[in-house]
């Protein structure tokens, strides 16, 4: 990808670096689109769309208990699964400086929610330890990251002045870890909105959260009844700030434990065959181990290479390219609308676009794809659509933030002459920081819209849990776990190397 | 910073470095921290406390070593009896018994040299390393802790840009000049005139760099 | 506020631990459908069966909801349902998956069901004898990956009459999850042909929520045989020697015209497990399982 520099090892930091890398990151797009299947095939969208407008204005709830009892278990969800993730992260944050510890986190996170829950399933079946856990163990990963990049940013000078003989933990939990305390708070308060998200997405594999029944009421067509759920959903995390109070926390944590403690009907049987048998690739099941099974092997794979992987690992990354340089030049179109360089004599113009990227962001991509889909009919254009809005006002909202800080000139030109030459090459640096960082959680949806029909490697992973080959479907998940670490490792070295800084907190 | 220095300091001694701001104090103090990492108070200029904990905690920080991880952080979250009863005296020796409590963040920068003092006391250790420990502290009560730092160490080395406090404090002055030992005497057989010169001399020809 | 936090995890988990403990063997019998149409109206249709069974047996009987016709079978093999209503192709896999299991009882219509093949008006295809070479490169989608009349046996029959993969005659290949999806798929003409379970075809005519004008069928399957109810093999050990027996009775009997409106079925025949190889050779041959070593 840098292959015109010609020092490897000398940072690059002037704008022409950055030029050529986002070049090349738009040239490698718009390839991708000349294999990308991008058609609208629904005859009529203007139709589907209608009817969701006409639903969207006219809510009506079908049942309020099934509303209520749905939307307190994807808040139960969501806490459990952060209050266990934060506490797993952190344990695994105190050892963030060993490599071993670094690549597992890496690993659980690579690995999508709806991905976890889908072989949770298998062995705890839809029950509320199987949401929990599917929440948990990736949110522990990507906790843990942001939590030892913390620790390793703390004024080092606190620890330093300590003796040094016997250094334990003690050391951490009293130094290191009360200087990271408020940022570690912030961003976990943060990862909680995204958790709900998460949470409500887990129905549309069959947990009992609001995904649940606004899948069944999107399929089905009962937009008036999808938008209620819908906004039911908005309602819960735009409320959050109001009522969820850290005092009250240790209440709401007892509360939801209550209410839905997680549980499930473990058969120790069934999670050995799991293990021993079924997620053994066919042609070793219960093999003795010779020439003739490896070469029944290494044709199941090779077959499944071919017929799976392959498309699958190309689509994945054709889409995800796509994807995340269109949330770019996204994020960059909407960052006029919250920054106050563009909106600084009007706040309530600044509110306004505030709030417009709070909602785009609340939007889940799952459940965008999903009703671009139902608009536009199979290809992958909902599904760019999807990755780009979610994630572009997510950057664009960040972004916003970041040119707060700028100040121009008094006499610099305004408008459209403003934010080409003003704007966008003081704000470009940590644009592409921000991109760069979003790239590996942009990738991860990119595989999950697989199970929506789209062709990555989420629907070959859904079709081999739908015929119970969970060889097949180990495989491919470890696949696009392998996929997502690389993605992370490139865009760490990028960011590097271009000298792109990201507070942890920011992603 | 320094060059080709060979210094040795005895068991009892008590020692003054002095010298212009930059001439190499603070790293030798470092330096001789790292010769005996496991006998040394450590008492550095920047007192480098964990702003968001208490003046207690500050000072326990000491000892923490000493103590199992499960005592360690039940006392984190609640003081324990024993870790008080180690604390409070020294809190009281050096007058914040006012502020034990409240976190470090609140406090003025004389009682945040205090505490990073008391982290160092509670430490008992028999070498007290201290760079400018009494510097925010005025005259009247840095006399009266220098006094408590010398009987609890039995050898005791301070960066003391105070030339007064130094010869009534220590036994032996250490002056620096460009990272170079230029004088090493009893400090009785000085005046705080000869020691002027060193300061004098000093600041024609050092920039004003990086502090201590 | 570090303190309190640590308390009540405390407390949770004392909590958990009791909950769990607490929960070890209660006799509710609990079943499951697949989810092959009118997703919204499964829990009422299905909770009135519950209740007849309930009365018939004597014991408390619940229904759940699953999303997925795999969730079904992973429902049934994890013991968290113990008789489901299944297709032809996810009965079979359940049963291979829980040693034991059998079908006792399967609609009337289902001895001889069939798979009907739609399409767009757009399309130019007209009703036909056989599936007509003029399918190729148009859009296409099945009902859910896991369906027999959705899914196996068009595709078996799309293979067997056009001598190529559903992916490489059609231009695109869609699942649509459920056989209702499918037809609201064809008739708004996001996909050009489809393929449904004639029974929701039929009663959704019926209940005129289909423009004709719009999608109609081209050609249908021979019969196969399709739903069943399938039990699992460990169920007297708990709920007593001849509550498998009583269940089937019950089942078989079953006359009140609104309960088997909700399957929708006239009436339920005894079934057993080799009825259903036709079904397995089948998935077999287009690989959607793998033949029993």
């Amino acid at each position: 990808m840098l292959a015109n520099n010609k020092t490897p090892d000398k940072p690059d930091t002037s704008a022409g670096a950055l030029r050529r890398v986002s070049l090349w990151f738009a040239a490698i797009a718009l390839l991708g689109l000349v294999i990308a299947d991008i058609s609208v095939t629904t005859l009529d969208p203007w139709t589907e769309l209608r009817l969701m407008v006409a639903g969207a204005l006219s809510p009506s709830v079908w049942s309020w208990s099934i509303l209520a009892s749905s939307l307190a278990n994807t808040f139960a969800f969501a806490l459990q699964g952060v209050t266990l993730g934060a506490i797993a992260g952190f344990s695994l944050a105190l050892g963030y400086r060993f490599t071993l510890v670094r690549a597992f986190c890496s690993f659980i996170r690579s690995i999508h929610e709806l991905f976890w829950a889908l072989l949770f399933i298998q062995v705890a079946g839809l029950s509320s330890l199987t949401g929990l856990l599917a929440i948990a163990i990736p949110y522990a990963g990507t906790l843990a990251k942001i939590y030892g990049e913390l620790f390793e940013e703390v004024d080092p000078l606190p620890l330093d002045n300590l003796p040094r003989r016997r250094r334990g933990l003690s050391y951490l939990f009293y130094t290191v870890v009360p200087l990271a305390w408020q940022p570690m708070a912030t961003y976990t308060s943060y990862r909680f909105e995204c958790a709900i998200r998460s949470s409500a997405i887990l129905g549309f594999v069959g947990l009992p959260t609001i995904g649940f029944h606004l899948e069944t009421a999107l399929g089905e067509g009962h937009y008036s009844e999808a938008a209620a759920l819908f906004y039911a959903l908005l309602f819960l995390i735009g409320s959050l700030r109001l009522w969820l109070h850290k005092r009250l926390l240790p209440l709401y944590l007892v509360v939801v434990f209550v209410y839905l403690p997680p549980q499930a009907q473990l058969s120790w049987q069934l999670l050995v065959r799991f293990v021993t048998e079924d997620i053994v690739p066919a042609p070793l099941r219960n093999q003795s181990f010779n020439s003739e099974t490896l070469t029944a092997f290494s044709q199941w794979l090779q077959l499944l290479w071919q017929q799976q992987l392959w498309p699958g690992l190309t689509n994945t990354l054709v889409l995800g390219q796509i994807g995340m340089v269109f949330s770019g030049l996204l994020a960059l179109a909407l960052l006029p609308l919250n920054s106050s360089l563009f909106t600084a004599k009007r706040s309530w113009a600044r509110g306004l676009g505030d709030g417009f990227l709070i909602l785009l962001r609340t939007l889940p991509e799952y459940l965008l794809a999903f009703v671009g889909l139902l608009i536009l009919g199979p290809s992958m254009l909902p599904a760019i659509l999807a990755l780009g809005i979610h994630n572009g006002a997510i950057i664009g909202h960040l972004l916003g933030r970041y040119s707060d800080q700028i100040i121009l000139r008094a006499d610099a030109s305004g408008g459209v002459t403003g934010y080409f030459y003003e704007v966008l090459p003081r704000v470009y640096r940590q644009f592409l920081a921000f991109l760069f960082y979003r790239w590996e959680v942009i990738l991860r949806e990119t595989a999950i819209l697989g199970i929506l029909g789209i062709g990555t490697l989420g629907f070959y992973i859904d079709s081999a849990f739908e015929t119970f080959r969970f060889d097949r479907a180990l495989l491919l998940i470890l696949a696009s776990a392998l996929l997502n670490s690389a993605v992370d490792q490139l865009s760490h070295y990028l960011r590097r190397r271009l000298h792109l800084k990201t507070t942890p907190e920011s992603l | 910073m320094l060059s080709n220095i060979s210094l040795s300091i005895h068991s009892g001694e008590r020692v003054a470095l002095i010298g212009g701001s930059g001439v190499g104090k603070s790293t030798l103090l470092a330096a001789l921290r790292e010769q005996l990492p496991n006998q040394v108070a450590w008492c550095p200029q920047q007192p480098g406390l964990v702003p968001m904990l208490s003046t207690f905690h500050n000072i326990y920080m000491g000892t923490l070593g000493s103590q199992t991880l499960l005592y360690n952080l039940a006392n984190l979250i609640k003081p324990l009896p024993a870790a008080r009863q180690a604390v409070e005296p020294i809190a009281q020796a050096l007058g914040l018994q006012q502020q034990l409590y409240r976190s470090v963040d609140k406090l003025s920068g004389g009682q945040q040299q205090r505490t990073s003092i008391g982290r160092a006391l509670i430490q008992q250790q028999p070498i007290f390393l201290g760079d400018e420990p009494v510097a925010h502290i005025d005259e009247y009560q840095g006399e009266t802790l220098l006094q408590l730092i010398c009987q609890r160490h039995p050898t005791v080395v301070l960066a003391l840009h105070d030339i007064d406090q130094a010869l009534a404090t220590c036994t032996r002055i250490i002056g620096l000049k460009q990272g170079a030992i230029v004088l090493d005497a009893a400090s009785d057989q000085l005046q705080a005139a000869d020691l002027a010169e060193l300061y004098k001399a000093n600041s024609d020809t050092q920039a004003p760099q990086n502090a201590g | 506020m570090q303190c309190q936090l640590i308390r009540s995890l405390l407390l949770i988990l004392l909590w958990t631990g009791a909950v769990a403990a607490d929960t070890t063997n209660k006799p509710e019998f609990v079943f499951t459908a697949i989810p092959d149409q009118d997703e919204s109206h499964l829990q009422q249709r299905f909770n009135k069966v519950a209740a007849y069974l309930q009365r018939e047996l004597n014991v408390a009987v619940r229904y759940v909801p699953v999303k997925s016709y795999a969730a079904a079978v992973t429902a049934f093999r994890n013991n968290q349902v113990q008789l489901a209503w299944f297709g032809g192709l996810s009965g079979v896999q359940a049963r291979r998956l829980v040693p034991g299991s059998r079908a006792i009882a399967q609609g009337y219509e289902d001895q001889f069901f069939r798979s009907y093949f739609i399409a767009h008006r757009s399309s130019g295809l007209e009703e036909s004898d056989s599936l007509p070479e003029t399918m190729a490169g148009k859009t296409f989608t099945f009902g859910s990956k896991g369906s027999t009349s959705g899914r196996l046996m068009p595709e078996y029959y799309l293979r067997q009459q056009l001598q190529q993969a559903p992916d490489q005659l059609f231009s695109k290949v869609g699942y649509s999850g459920d056989h209702s999806r499918t037809i609201a798929l064809v008739q708004s003409g996001a996909y050009q042909l489809g393929a449904v379970n004639y029974k929701v075809w039929e009663s959704e005519l019926a209940a005129g929520k289909i423009d004709t004008d719009k999608v109609r069928v081209i050609w249908q399957t021979p019969p196969y045989p399709d739903y069943q109810w399938t039990l699992r093999g460990d169920i007297d050990a708990i709920w007593g020697a001849d509550f498998s027996a009583r269940l089937t009775t019950a089942l078989l009997e079953m006359q009140d015209p609104e309960l088997l409106a909700s399957f929708p079925r006239s009436a339920f025949v005894a079934a057993d497990n080799p009825l259903y190889q036709p079904i397995v050779d089948t998935a077999i041959a287009i690989g959607l399982i793998d033949a029993e070593q």
